[in-house]
């Protein structure tokens, strides 16, 4: 019993300290803004075979992004026959839900998908706070209640993956590998609060 | 030179429009027999597809290709070999699903949707959807192919796909290509080609 009021301590605060910036070395902020370019060229279909684990449910599908102008993303998800199962479009911080199919149009898989996909493709965002470790460079970037964090690598200066936390906890993480010619062709987004996993494999031409 | 680009392209547009007719009553009729009587023949199918999914956005039509097998009464098995490996093989009230390796089965009870569009899959194969009430259908022949015009009644399905346009040779009665297309007007094109009717198939075919 003498124990318990520090286990608690332990239990507390031990448990909150955010395991992203763990280990990482702040420094002054160097560039204004962050980058990612995945999805940034207006020219090309970025087309993904997606898996979808959802609390063990399996199932896939097409994923489509297409960049639609300086400020507008059109993200479209269909099933292997063509078939639209939801179709957004991102103007700035505007979201337009052009189509859901109704077994998923729910408001909390709605806002999943949502905040997932404009991670995913958010292209510029304002730095506020930049990190240091061996392998990366780090740019924190904030949104509502939500800070994101960039890891590019430091060798190669590729985005590898981004992390999207609340104060204390790590929700999103988005894995970026196999990059060639501006593109990621394998990319995982894993949330670490909810058994959700999906992960995308670029179409070979 | 904008002019006589504006004269031909409407010539083409008429021209075009000129080769697709309606079906006279009778020729209907026949047509519709002709159909019946290939479905009722047609044990198995073997074919290869191209599909071609269209969306207004894309600079190109995302483009994917397999093989599909049929066993009367309604065995299909879908298969897409490039530029990835999934099957899906309807059986009874089942789905069997193999993405790339991860196998599932889906009750098709489920979902009332999916079930109808699932029948609609299986009919558009054989080509035999005719006597189907919940479609307004229309009949039209161009020189080489007979075509078949399907509209969703059902305000569900035709938030999913409005239409299905089908298209079968006249001579074999097959289908050679179907066309669902979504009201948004985007659209998913199934191409068939190297057709073989009433050979063996194993049952381990549709199996996962």
């Amino acid at each position: 019993m003498r124990f318990l009021p520090i286990s608690l301590f332990f239990l507390l605060f031990g448990s909150c300290a955010l395991q992203t910036t763990k280990d990482l070395i702040a420094e002054d902020v160097s560039e204004e803004y962050v980058v990612n370019n995945y999805f940034s060229n207006p020219e090309k279909d970025y087309v993904y075979k997606a898996k979808i684990e959802v609390y063990g449910n399996k199932f896939g599908g097409i994923l489509i992004i297409k960049k639609l102008s300086e400020s507008k993303h059109r993200v479209v998800f269909t099933t292997e026959f063509g078939n639209k199962l939801f179709d957004f479009l991102y103007n700035r911080d505007k979201f337009i839900k052009n189509y859901v199919v109704d077994d998923l149009d729910k408001k909390v898989i709605i806002n999943t998908l949502k905040n997932d996909f404009k991670l995913l493709i958010s292209e510029k965002s304002k730095v506020e706070k930049q990190f240091d470790s061996k392998e990366f460079k780090i740019f924190q970037t904030s949104e509502n209640k939500r800070n994101h964090f960039y890891f590019f690598h430091k060798k190669s200066n590729e985005l590898e993956k981004i992390i999207s936390s609340s104060k204390f906890k790590e929700k999103v993480a988005i894995l970026f590998s196999n990059m060639e010619d501006q593109c990621a062709w394998d990319i995982a987004i894993n949330h670490k609060n909810i058994k959700l996993k999906i992960s995308l494999k670029k179409l070979k031409k | 030179m904008r002019n006589l680009i504006l004269i031909i392209s409407i010539f083409i547009t008429i021209s075009l429009n000129a080769q697709e007719s309606k079906m006279s009553s009778s020729e209907t009729e026949n047509f519709k027999n002709q159909i019946k009587k290939v479905s009722k023949e047609t044990k198995t199918i073997t074919s290869d597809f191209v599909q071609f999914k269209h969306l207004d956005f894309l600079t190109e039509d995302i483009e994917t290709s397999g093989k599909m097998a049929f066993k009367a009464p309604n065995w299909v098995k879908w298969e897409y070999i490039n530029p990835y490996e999934y099957s899906i093989i309807f059986k009874d009230d089942v789905l069997l699903i193999n993405d790339g390796g991860t196998k599932s089965d889906v009750k098709m009870n489920s979902s009332k949707l999916f079930k109808k569009l699932n029948q609609l899959i299986i009919n558009s194969v054989t080509g035999d959807m005719f006597d189907n009430e919940e479609f307004e259908i229309s009949f039209y022949k161009t020189e080489r192919f007979n075509k078949v015009i399907l509209k969703s009644k059902d305000k569900k399905l035709s938030n999913f796909i409005e239409t299905f346009e089908l298209y079968f040779n006249k001579e074999t009665g097959a289908v050679v290509e179907v066309k669902m297309i979504e009201s948004s007007q985007d659209f998913t094109k199934i191409i068939f080609s190297n057709r073989v009717d009433n050979s063996q198939l194993n049952d381990a075919i549709f199996t996962n």
